[in-house]
């Protein structure tokens, strides 16, 4: 019975850890490499949303937040700026609010050559 | 795997289940049972109740920014206030708030606690998975069903006590007995309401076994099972043998609600999980 308990919990935990993923299409896409810098990043939410964080991290060493003043409503449509730094792998960090209330985050990357 | 702030908002979630829940069914079951020197189990409770509905709110602004300065960004708490989080916290804090005011207010009082417990159990239905469906079947289904669960939670400490001493073996056995009959309504209605809900929320069987929210669900509904046969041996065996006047019963009895009260904080632990960190099936 206990074996069966806790194998049913970590089945759960397992499965819970990618269950969030209300971030419906990003561009560039997650993964993708592409050849040139893009002047901004969009992202595209199921349902909708008020982005609260984002971070960029550039090559796993440079990290900085990128300026949400402008976005301060809940919609499924965002375009933000981005700052070039160079050839390598950015990782975008979100977080943000569904209108429900229910607090969201997600990942995703992509590769400049 | 939850980060720090999704394990943090769990167990907060926890202690806020099991603050309401206990407090608002120490009232009912006062009421209901006539029930004496239930006023501080029910006032730390409420209190806890309260701590919990605070930083479970405080936590969510953690949640939007990443870090510790959400939890009293004004920006952030501002932003979830607009939400029905903020609704949830506003009937809680004022549910609550009226459940200990009350159980200083004399006998008008009880009701009022009773009142602010409804009040505070309804702010589940503002907040999660039922209140995303947007039902009203759903709603009402949910809030009996917590009501219910309630009466069951409240009962049991005060009926511990009363079959701990010999002066109040014959109480524990009538409270026991009336909450047995009860039990014979609200038991039935507690799984036909918890099963419409699963239903509704899982929608298959395929989604029950292939999903984690569909597991964790099994899982409650094991320790549900359990739950029911330990009620089961109290209602049938040791509330009818401390009727007879059979001192042991109380014994026994009293053993029994202490393994239902470890598997009840097993059935919220596992509920706080369900609804903090996993999504319903697509």
């Amino acid at each position: 019975m206990k074996a069966i308990l806790l194998a049913g919990m970590i089945g759960i935990w397992a499965t819970g850890a990618m269950a969030h993923s209300p971030l419906d299409a990003t561009t560039p896409a997650n993964e993708a490499i592409v050849t040139e810098m893009p002047t901004e990043v969009l992202m595209n939410f199921k349902g909708d949303i008020r982005l609260t964080r984002v971070a960029i991290t550039h090559a796993d060493t440079h990290s900085m937040d990128m300026d949400l003043g402008e976005q301060t409503a809940f919609t499924q449509e965002f375009a933000l700026p981005m700052h070039d730094m160079g050839a390598g792998t950015y990782v975008i960090e979100w977080r943000g609010l569904g209108v429900d209330g229910h607090a969201l985050n997600g990942t995703f990357s992509f590769t400049v050559e | 795997m939850p980060d720090a702030f999704g394990l943090a908002a769990i167990v907060t979630k926890f202690a806020l289940y099991l603050g309401v829940m206990t407090a608002t069914g120490t009232v009912m079951a006062t009421l209901m049972f006539r029930l004496d020197r239930t006023r501080g189990l029910a006032a730390a409770f409420a209190v806890l109740g309260l701590a919990a509905t605070i930083l479970a709110f405080s936590l969510r602004g953690a949640n939007l920014t990443g870090d510790l300065s959400g939890m009293t960004d004004p920006e952030m708490l501002g932003l979830l206030w607009t939400t029905p989080v903020g609704t949830a916290l506003l009937l809680r804090l004022v549910g609550l708030g009226m459940l200990i005011a009350g159980l200083f207010m004399g006998r008008v009082g009880a009701w009022v606690s009773a009142l602010g417990g409804v009040l505070a159990i309804w702010s589940f239905d503002h907040v999660g998975h039922i209140s995303s469906r947007d039902t009203t079947l759903l709603d009402i289904a949910l809030t009996l069903h917590l009501l219910t669960v309630a009466l069951w939670i409240g009962v049991l400490t005060p009926l511990k006590r009363l079959a701990s001493l010999p002066d109040t073996f014959n109480m524990a056995a009538n409270v026991g007995h009336r909450f047995g009959v009860v039990a014979t309504a609200t038991v039935p209605a507690l799984i036909i309401v918890g099963g419409y809900m699963g239903y509704q929320l899982v929608g298959s069987f395929t989604a029950l076994i292939g999903t984690g929210y569909g597991q964790a669900l099994i899982i409650k509904v094991l320790l549900i099972g359990c739950l029911l046969g330990l009620a089961a041996a109290n209602k049938l065996r040791f509330i009818p043998a401390l009727r007879a006047g059979d001192p042991a019963a109380a014994s026994h009895l009293s053993k029994s609600i202490s393994v239902e009260w470890l598997v009840i904080l097993a059935v919220l632990g596992t509920t706080a999980f369900l609804t903090t960190h996993l999504t319903l099936p697509a």
